[in-house]
């Protein structure tokens, strides 16, 4: 009886003082911006739908059950890209980094859901899985701070030529320096990330082959797209494989 | 005797004369055994378990499987290596007892076809006939057909220090007690015989007994019982806390075959990889102190027994005693004087201005026929190799000390006849010319049995002049006979007569044989008397033992009042207590009447010991704290040791014998006999006493005692192993137990002689109070800190503690690249699992931390740290900074091999566990002062280990 009151005891006070040291340190952080970034430098890339099984797409474009959750995945996605959603988002000066530093309150900038083309999912609403040439979101992972330099755009090459024709919005798979830097969840709430959308028109001679595409971010010199360990900074590789 | 013919003969039927070596364990089993005993077990199992989940995760196609392959390596590795420095180490020893044993091709003269020859002993057959003579060691059991003078020493065989006389007699139905037989590897001390063989090698006494030897089973050493037990104690905590922790993981809806990897890691994780090595190198450093001291301990185990054993059973002569005679006390002009019995006497202190001991010193001098070897004029008079009889030898090398060459002193007196002693006359005579040149008489001396030379006395000096021997003088004689007698030492008479120059004119022709002298109305000189000596260290070293709560039994060979003699003089049986004849006496009541409850000590002869069964021993040996057994047989040793064993102590036993090896066998650790010791005594044997010193033993029981820290050191142990179950911490975390062996060298606490040794039932290496203590507050204490550290990395990233509850699937997916964090930030795979890295390497480094107030408690388990000294010992502290150095090579030298997955940390985060370290330090001296203040509180039972 007593060493079980003991142990409730000396337990007790050990929660005590681990939650009492964490709320410490808790106070010494800021909420709006992590104490250190230095582990993510560099942003990776990520891609929308995502499939569960490990970023390889199947999909009969005659079948829509079989890709109805890419579709239900991007609408999703899109959502909060919608015109109603963006009301008190502004327009911001393209090709120019957008500093408001001295902002109490963080602006967002538009994202026209327009400039995806095809890929917005307001004329196909099955973006356009079911004409055998489906859509991909590539997105750059959220970084505070983060300003890119130069001209970042998304390029994605299949690793067999010719078995894809690859198209991308806005054009050149461009992503527009306005929407950096990001101030973070609490001051920027309504930010919305730059999406590119890729739409692979796949070759009727290469339907039932894997397609192993690869999306690498360029023309920014200080988002790293080649790191050795990390397969997903600044590049990301994803297969499809669509039958008739 | 045999024909050539007829003893191939039977040499073809029976075999060679020699004994079968015990089997030798083949090396390569020897070095087996080291690799899959006790502990390496666990850890084999840990290595199969990490290569198990490295195949599933292999087949499964993730993506960095190889962790646990290297995992099952590191394990692998930590058994082969410490299997082979364990193995080396015994090895050793081995080779130290190897080199003991360098046995010369013995020779036995025989006759064979009519003549004399020189074999082989080990050619000898049934029924050779051998010659034997002084010094040789005797080829066989042999029957004596005819002897001279014939005197053999069976102390290795019967335990009996005095020569024993052979001749060709029939005395006794027991072949043992016969005089007419003598055994195979005794030694002949002096005289001539012959003899036929009827026994030869393994048929015979000795063959025999060694073999009994064999057949006696090895008990299993108290740290090999241990090291099971906790074995058992950690594979339940690690299965245990792996299946709860699999029922968690399953019903929040893991994967099953993720969850048994899971599973497997944690039991993993509780393999504690250091022990083994920690213990082993504790071990083997206790060992190379203690061989320093003169143990040589033959298996490393054995260090730990001693340390814990309750009971000593020793031999007296050579181990208690110098194993050589000295003159203990002196009686002359009706007065008892003490002579030095020290090892290294250079003077004698009694009064010497009598007259009385000019005349007795003289006798002493010149009624001897012992003699030093010549070159050894240069070694200490005591160390001198002697030719003669024990008794001879003490009185030359006494007189030696106190007249100096004694040598000469003979020449200047010289000898003119001599009758030397024989046990009918008892007494030894010789006639001298004295070193006067004035005085041309004869001086005549001799010494022998005192009543007999009494006998022939009729004056008696006092203060140098002779005085009637009347009635009173002879009672004091006798009152002083019989207290030397009590004392257990040898006496011997000594008288002397001047020959009148009258009778015995310098040409005068001595006829021994015819006696033509007097040899009696002779004038009494004096009384000397010998003992074998305690060594000077033993007394020192026996209290030692009874503060710590080991009780010294004595067994000797020897008579009853000589063994209580010394028992009394060592502190065997203290000053105060009494044994049941003692009570009698003084009560002059029958010994029945008295109260045996009464008696504290207690002498028990061989001849009773015989008759008694286990039972009535058992109540001796828990009824009497002081026990002496007498005129033992090596076998009853046997009985004793059960006897103890039975009382549950740990039993150590002393023996140089053959006979004594089933004993040493049986004794939870045998202790041979460096120098007097037997090769089956010493193969028998845990360890070997280099100096046969009783107090080499309590040094060594004084070191095995300190290796006490063995289980602080498993303990320091356990907390990390429960911080390292939580987060799969980094591999590397298994390094920390390193510094612990530091703990090895600390000084012992201060009162660790007066503790009782641990009762090997009751107290275990690991027990309860000591797994609770290390797993359920100091590891949970531990993880605390550490887990703030871990907590603290993530937060500062931007992961606060909110968000990492329940993420394990998504964080650990290859697919999700895009992790969001408190701030919105996203994440890559690789990102995150860098930041795990550093969360691991904060922890590693926070338990680094945290382990150095640990080590530094665990230097006690009583006493305040304060107390103990913080930097008396300073290995702990090249432990402590090698531990951190270790920590920051690791951080940042080798931050970027990923097998060992530490990453360079932020300097801040070292100093995050600080307090952590302090509170435990201050919280476990709030413990072990409550407990010094509350002993035997409910505290006291609880938190003491």
């Amino acid at each position: 009886g007593l060493i079980l009151l003991f142990y409730l005891v000396f337990y007790g006070f050990l929660a005590a003082l681990f939650t009492f040291t964490l709320w410490v340190m808790l106070q010494t952080l800021s909420s709006d911006i992590p104490k250190y970034r230095d582990r993510i430098s560099s942003p990776g890339l990520m891609i929308s739908p995502k499939p569960d099984t490990a970023l390889e797409f199947y999909f009969n474009k005659s079948d829509s059950q079989s890709y109805l959750e890419y579709v239900t995945t991007l609408k999703n996605f899109l959502e909060s890209y919608n015109d109603s959603k963006q009301s008190q988002n502004i327009d911001c000066t393209p090709g120019r980094i957008f500093e408001q530093n001295d902002a109490v309150v963080k602006k967002a900038c538009r994202f026209n859901l327009s400039d995806l083309g095809p890929c917005s999912g307001k004329e196909d609403t099955n973006f356009g899985y079911s004409r055998g040439t489906p859509c991909v979101l590539v997105k750059m992972n959220r970084i505070i701070g983060l300003k890119p330099e130069g001209e970042p755009h998304i390029q994605c090459t299949p690793k067999d030529e010719g078995t894809v024709a690859i198209t991308y919005f806005p054009p050149r798979g461009q992503i527009d320096l306005m929407y950096f830097p990001y101030y973070g969840k609490s001051l920027h709430a309504h930010y919305l990330q730059p999406l590119v959308a890729v739409q692979l028109a796949i070759h009727p001679n290469s339907t039932k082959e894997e397609i192993a595409i690869e999306c690498k971010i360029l023309g920014s010199p200080n988002l790293k797209n080649e790191d050795d360990r990390d397969k997903f900074l600044g590049r990301i590789t994803f297969k499809v494989q669509m039958t008739e | 005797g045999l024909s050539s013919a007829r003893a191939a003969e039977v040499l073809a039927r029976d075999g060679p004369n020699a004994l079968t070596p015990p089997k030798a364990t083949p090396e390569i089993v020897k070095f087996l055994k080291q690799m899959v005993g006790g502990f390496s077990i666990l850890l084999w199992i840990g290595a199969v378990f990490s290569w198990i989940s490295f195949g599933i995760q292999l087949a499964q196609g993730a993506e960095s499987p190889f962790d646990n392959l290297y995992l099952g390596v590191v394990l692998a590795l930590v058994v082969i290596l410490t299997g082979i420095f364990a193995y080396y180490q015994e090895a050793k020893s081995t080779n130290i007892m190897a080199s003991f044993s360098k046995m010369i091709p013995q020779q036995a003269l025989v006759i064979r076809d009519s003549e004399k020859k020189e074999l082989p002993a080990d050619q000898l057959v049934v029924g050779d006939l051998v010659e034997i003579k002084g010094g040789d060691r005797i080829p066989a059991d042999i029957r004596l057909i005819s002897a001279q003078g014939c005197k053999v020493d069976n102390s290795s065989l019967t335990g009996e220090s005095e020569p024993q006389s052979r001749s060709c007699d029939f005395t006794h139905e027991n072949p043992l007690e016969t005089r007419n037989i003598a055994f195979y590897s005794t030694t002949c001390v002096e005289g001539t015989a012959t003899g036929i063989v009827i026994n030869t090698g393994d048929r015979t006494i000795i063959g025999r007994i060694a073999s009994l030897a064999s057949g006696v089973g090895n008990e299993k050493t108290p740290i090999a019982i241990e090291i099971e037990h906790f074995v058992y104690l950690v594979a339940g905590v690690a299965v245990s806390i792996g299946v709860v922790f699999f029922i968690i993981s399953v019903s929040m809806r893991y994967k099953i075959l993720d969850s048994i990897i899971f599973l497997i890691g944690i039991i993993v994780a509780n393999v504690p990889e250091g022990l083994l090595a920690t213990v082993t190198v504790s071990l083997s450093l206790t060992a190379k102190r203690m061989a320093k001291k003169n143990c040589l301990v033959k298996n490393l185990e054995a260090v730990e027994t001693l340390g814990s054993t309750s009971i000593i059973c020793s031999d007296k002569t050579g181990t208690l005693t110098q194993n050589r005679m000295t003159v203990a006390h002196l009686w002359f002009d009706n007065q008892i004087y003490s002579a030095d019995t020290s090892e290294d006497q250079t003077t004698q202190p009694f009064d010497q201005t009598s007259p009385s001991w000019t005349a007795l010193s003289k006798i002493v001098t010149l009624c001897n026929r012992a003699e030093f070897r010549p070159g050894q004029e240069n070694l200490p008079i005591m160390k001198r190799v002697v030719v003669g009889d024990a008794s001879e030898t003490a009185l030359l090398k006494f007189s030696e000390v106190i007249l100096g060459d004694v040598m000469e002193i003979r020449a200047r007196n010289k000898k003119v006849a001599e009758i030397p002693f024989n046990s009918t006359n008892k007494f030894q005579l010789s006639i001298h010319e004295t070193d006067d040149p004035s005085d041309k008489r004869f001086l005549l001396v001799m010494k022998g049995a005192p009543e007999r030379i009494l006998e022939r006395c009729s004056t008696i000096m006092i203060n140098g002049k002779e005085e009637p021997l009347d009635s009173e003088k002879a009672e004091a004689f006798q009152t002083a006979y019989m207290e030397l007698g009590g004392m257990g030492e040898r006496v011997l008479g000594f008288c002397h007569l001047y020959l009148p120059e009258k009778e015995f004119p310098d040409t005068y022709q001595f006829d021994t044989d015819a006696m033509n002298f007097p040899t009696s109305n002779l004038c009494f000189v004096g009384l000397l008397s010998m003992i074998d000596p305690p060594r000077s260290t033993v007394p020192d070293a026996v209290s030692k033992c009874r503060s710590a709560g080991i009780k010294v039994i004595m067994v000797t060979g020897d008579h009853p009042i000589t063994a209580k003699a010394i028992a009394k003089s060592v502190g065997i049986i203290s000053a105060t207590s009494e044994t049941v004849e003692d009570i009698a006496k003084r009560l002059n009541i029958p010994v029945e009447q008295v109260n045996r409850r009464e008696a504290t000590a207690a002498v028990v002869n061989g001849m009773e010991l015989k008759d008694m069964n286990s039972e009535q021993l058992d109540e001796i040996l828990c009824n009497h704290s002081e026990i002496v057994f007498a005129r033992t047989s090596p076998q009853q040793k046997l009985i004793i040791v059960e006897g103890c064993q039975r009382q549950g102590a740990v039993v150590a036993v002393t023996g140089d014998g053959v006979n004594d090896s089933p004993a040493l066998k049986k004794a939870d650790i045998g202790i041979a006999m460096g120098i007097a010791g037997s090769d089956a005594a010493k193969n028998a044997a845990d360890m070997v006493l280099l100096d046969d010193n009783f107090a080499s033993i309590v040094t060594g029981v004084e070191e095995g005692k300190n290796n006490n820290h063995l289980r602080t050191e498993t303990l320091l142990i356990n907390p990390q192993e429960t911080g390292q179950c939580c987060p799969q911490g980094p591999d590397g975390l298994f390094l920390l137990q390193i510094p612990s062996v530091a703990l090895a060298y600390e000084k012992a606490e201060s009162d660790i002689m007066n503790r009782r040794p641990r009762n090997k039932r009751r107290d275990r290496l690991v027990n309860e109070q000591l797994a609770v203590y290390s797993y359920l507050q100091i590891g949970i204490m531990q993880s605390v800190g550490a887990f703030v550290t871990y907590f603290t990395v993530y937060a500062e990233q931007g992961f606060l503690p909110s968000t990492l509850l329940g993420v394990r699937v998504n964080w650990e997916s290859n697919a999700i690249n895009d992790f969001e964090d408190s701030y919105g930030q996203q994440w890559t795979k690789y990102q995150r699992t860098y930041l795990q890295w550093t969360g691991y390497t904060a922890f590693f480094v926070s338990i680094t931390i945290q382990q150095v107030a640990d080590l530094i408690i665990r230097k006690t388990r009583r006493n305040s740290i304060f107390r103990q000294g913080l930097f008396r010992n300073k290995v702990i502290w090249v432990g402590i900074f090698s531990q951190i150095g270790i920590a920051l090579i690791l951080t940042y030298g080798l931050g970027h091999v990923t097998a060992l997955n530490f990453t360079p940390l932020r300097f801040q985060y070292w100093f995050v566990a600080v307090p952590f370290a302090i509170l435990i330090w201050v919280y476990d001296e709030i413990r072990k002062l409550l407990i010094r203040r509350y002993p035997g509180s409910w505290w006291d039972k609880n938190m003491y280990y």
